[in-house]
C-alpha cells in the first residue's frame, strides 16, 4: 500500500446470549470505549462505518436510528450490509483516498432479537431452494461439512477436537460467550444433533455482540498512538450462489487470502504469520480455511488438527480467542478477529496471549457455506 | 412495434411470503420507565447533563454529546403544536392507532378526520407523535397552545395518553 493505516483503538462487548441492552445502548458502549482505548474523542471522528443487516436489526435502513448511539450524529456515515470486517475495508479505502483521516468502525448483531438461520432462509434463492423449503445455513453447512469429510476421510472426532480446541480456548476470554476449560471430545459428540454431522458443540452459539474499531492513516496514527497495528495487506472475494459452486473448497476465501498475502509480501503463510483468526461458524469449516488460507495442501486440514498445530501452545495458533464457535454475533464476527488480532499483537490479549505475536491474519465471512470472504493482514510496528 | 397488452403472455409467478413477525426487541428500563409516568398522568423525558437537552419519549444516548442521558425529568402537560396534518376522512378497517381501529371501537365516526399533530410539552427539546383532538380542523393552527388527554383509566401503557386538545 502507498498511504499506510492503522489500527490506533478498539473495543467489544461480552458477548453472550440474551443481552439486556437495548442495540443503541450496547452499540454505544462499544463505540465509546473504541474512542477511549485510542484515547481520542468523537470530535476527532471523520467518518463512521457501521454493519448490520436490516433483518437482524429488526427494522429497514436501521442505521436511522443507530447514528446518536454509535457517534455519528452530523457526521459522513454509511452502512454495510454485512461483516464488519467489509465496514472495516470501507473505511479503509476512504482513508487512503485522502478524504479522511480517522474512521469509526462498528459491527453489532442482537441474534436474540430473532434467529439467524431463520434470516439465513431469506436468503435463499426464493424461485427453487426457498419453494422446495430443505435447506437452510444449517443443513446447507451440513451437505457442505459431508461432502468435505467424505472426500477427505475427516471423522466427527476431527470436527469435534476444532470444538474444543476454540471453547477452551475461549475459557480464558473474558468477552467470548460459550466458554468451556473442561470441554472433552465425547461432550462435543453427545451435544443436540441439527442436521447431521453438526451439532450444538460443532455450530457456532446465537449470540448478542458488538464490536468496535478505529483506523487513521499514519500520520495520525503516529499521533495517537505508540502501538499501532498496521494493516499490511486486505483481500476480499465473493464466489458464486451455494449451488453454483465447488463447495468443497472455499475458493473465494483463497482468492481473498493470495490478494493480502501479496499486498502484504507473504510467500509462506504458515512461517511468516504468527496467530491467525477465523470465522468458522462451524467446526468443519475451520479445517476448510487452514487449506483456503494455503497453510496445508488440500485435504489436509485434519492433520492440523490431529497434531496440535493449531493449539495455543502449537507451531502456528488458530483462533485463541475462540474463534466463532465461541461467540457469533453475526456482523460482528469478522470485525471481533481483527480486534483478536490486533490484541495479540499489541500483547494486550491477557489470559490468551501468543508470546510474541508480531504478525497476524484475521478472517471474516458472510452468506451460507462462507459465500463472501475477506482477509487481513495486521503487524506491530 | 405499438404495444399491445392483451397479445402478452402472462409471467409465471410464484407466490411468496416473508414472515417476519417475531422480533423481540430489547427495552430494558426506557420504555417501562416512560409507560410508568404515563399511568400516573406524568409525562417523563431523559436529560443530558452534557447539553441540557430534554428527549421525550425518553432516549438512552445523547448523539451530540455522545453520553449517556442519566438525568429523568417529568416536563409539563402543556405544550405547543408544532406541526399537523389533517386525514382524509377515516374509513372502517383502513387502519389502526395502538393496534385497534378507532372506526369499528366507536371512538370516532367513520368519515371524520383525524390531526396528527407533532406537540413540543413544555419542558421538553423533542416532540410527541400524538392527536389532536377536540376541534375543527379549520381553527388548528402552528404554535396553538394544547394540553393531555388522558385515559380515564391509565393503565401504564402507551395509549395512556389519548391525544391534546386546545386549552
Ligand atoms: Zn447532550
Amino acid at each position: 500500500m502507498v498511504k499506510r493505516v492503522a489500527i490506533v483503538g478498539y473495543a467489544q462487548s461480552h458477548h453472550q446470549y440474551d443481552m439486556q441492552k437495548t442495540r443503541e445502548d450496547m452499540v454505544f458502549e462499544v463505540a465509546k470505549e473504541a474512542l477511549d482505548n485510542a484515547g481520542i474523542s468523537r470530535k476527532d471522528i471523520d467518518t463512521v462505518v457501521t454493519a448490520s443487516t436490516d433483518f437482524l436489526d429488526g427494522r429497514t435502513i436501521s442505521n436511522v436510528f443507530l447514528s446518536m448511539a454509535v457517534g455519528a450524529y452530523m457526521k459522513d456515515e454509511s452502512k454495510v450490509e454485512e461483516d464488519g470486517a467489509s465496514a472495516a475495508l470501507y473505511a479503509l479505502m476512504r482513508i487512503l483516498s485522502g478524504s479522511h483521516e480517522i474512521a469509526l468502525v462498528e459491527a453489532h448483531t442482537q441474534a436474540s432479537t430473532f434467529n439467524p438461520h431463520q434470516v439465513s432462509f431469506y436468503t435463499l434463492d426464493p424461485l427453487f431452494d426457498r419453494q422446495i423449503g430443505l435447506l437452510n445455513s444449517v443443513s446447507a453447512a451440513a451437505l457442505q461439512a459431508r461432502m468435505y469429510m467424505d472426500a477427505n476421510d475427516v471423522s466427527e472426532e476431527h470436527l469435534a477436537m476444532v470444538s474444543v480446541k476454540n471453547l477452551m480456548n475461549a475459557a480464558d476470554n473474558p468477552n467470548a460467550h460459550r466458554r468451556m476449560p473442561d470441554l472433552s471430545v465425547e461432550e462435543v459428540l453427545d451435544s443436540k444433533l441439527y442436521y447431521d454431522p453438526i451439532r450444538e458443540l460443532t455450530m457456532s452459539p446465537i449470540s448478542d455482540g458488538a464490536c468496535a474499531l478505529v483506523l487513521a492513516s499514519e500520520e495520525r496514527a503516529r499521533e495517537i498512538t505508540d502501538f499501532p497495528v498496521w494493516i499490511e495487506g486486505v483481500g476480499t472475494c465473493h464466489d458464486a450462489y451455494l449451488r453454483d459452486r465447488n463447495l468443497l473448497r472455499l475458493d473465494s476465501l483463497r482468492k481473498a487470502a493470495e490478494d493480502a498475502y501479496k499486498m502484504a509480501g507473504i510467500t509462506d503463510p504458515f512461517s511468516e504469520l504468527d496467530v491467525i483468526e477465523v470465522s468458522e461458524r462451524f467446526a468443519h469449516e475451520e479445517l476448510m480455511i487452514y487449506e483456503a488460507l494455503g497453510l496445508c495442501r488440500e485435504g489436509k486440514g485434519k492433520v492440523f488438527i490431529d497434531k496440535w498445530v493449531t493449539q495455543r501452545d502449537g507451531e502456528l495458533p488458530v483462533n485463541p480467542s475462540g474463534g466463532a464457535l465461541a461467540a457469533d454475533p453475526v456482523c460482528a464476527t469478522g470485525l471481533i478477529r481483527m480486534v483478536e488480532a490486533a490484541k495479540q499483537i499489541r500483547g494486550e490479549a491477557d489470559g490468551h496471549q501468543i508470546p510474541g505475536a508480531y504478525r497476524a491474519l484475521a478472517h471474516g465471512q458472510f452468506g451460507i457455506c462462507a459465500q463472501k470472504n475477506i482477509v487481513y493482514i495486521l503487524g506491530g510496528e | 412495434m405499438p404495444y399491445i397488452k392483451d397479445k402478452r403472455p402472462e409471467t409465471m409467478l410464484l407466490e411468496g411470503e416473508w414472515n417476519v413477525g417475531a422480533y423481540k426487541y430489547k427495552a430494558p428500563h426506557l420504555l417501562e420507565e416512560f409507560v410508568q409516568g404515563l399511568k400516573e398522568k406524568k409525562l417523563i423525558g431523559s436529560m443530558c447533563i452534557g447539553c441540557g437537552k430534554v428527549i421525550i419519549p425518553p432516549r438512552n444516548i445523547c448523539g451530540r454529546c455522545h453520553q449517556r442521558m442519566e438525568g429523568r425529568i417529568t416536563v409539563s402537560n402543556w405544550g405547543t403544536v408544532v406541526c399537523f396534518v389533517t386525514s382524509p376522512p377515516v374509513e372502517k378497517g383502513k387502519f389502526q392507532v395502538f393496534g385497534i381501529d378507532p372506526v369499528e371501537s366507536g371512538l370516532i365516526q367513520e368519515g371524520s378526520v383525524l390531526i396528527p399533530t407533532f406537540v413540543r410539552f413544555d419542558g421538553a427539546d423533542a416532540n410527541i407523535v400524538t392527536e389532536l383532538c377536540n376541534v375543527d380542523p379549520k381553527d388548528v393552527f402552528i404554535g396553538m397552545r394544547v394540553k393531555a388527554i388522558w385515559a380515564e383509566e391509565p393503565q401504564g401503557q402507551l395509549s395512556d395518553l389519548v391525544g391534546v386538545e386546545p386549552i
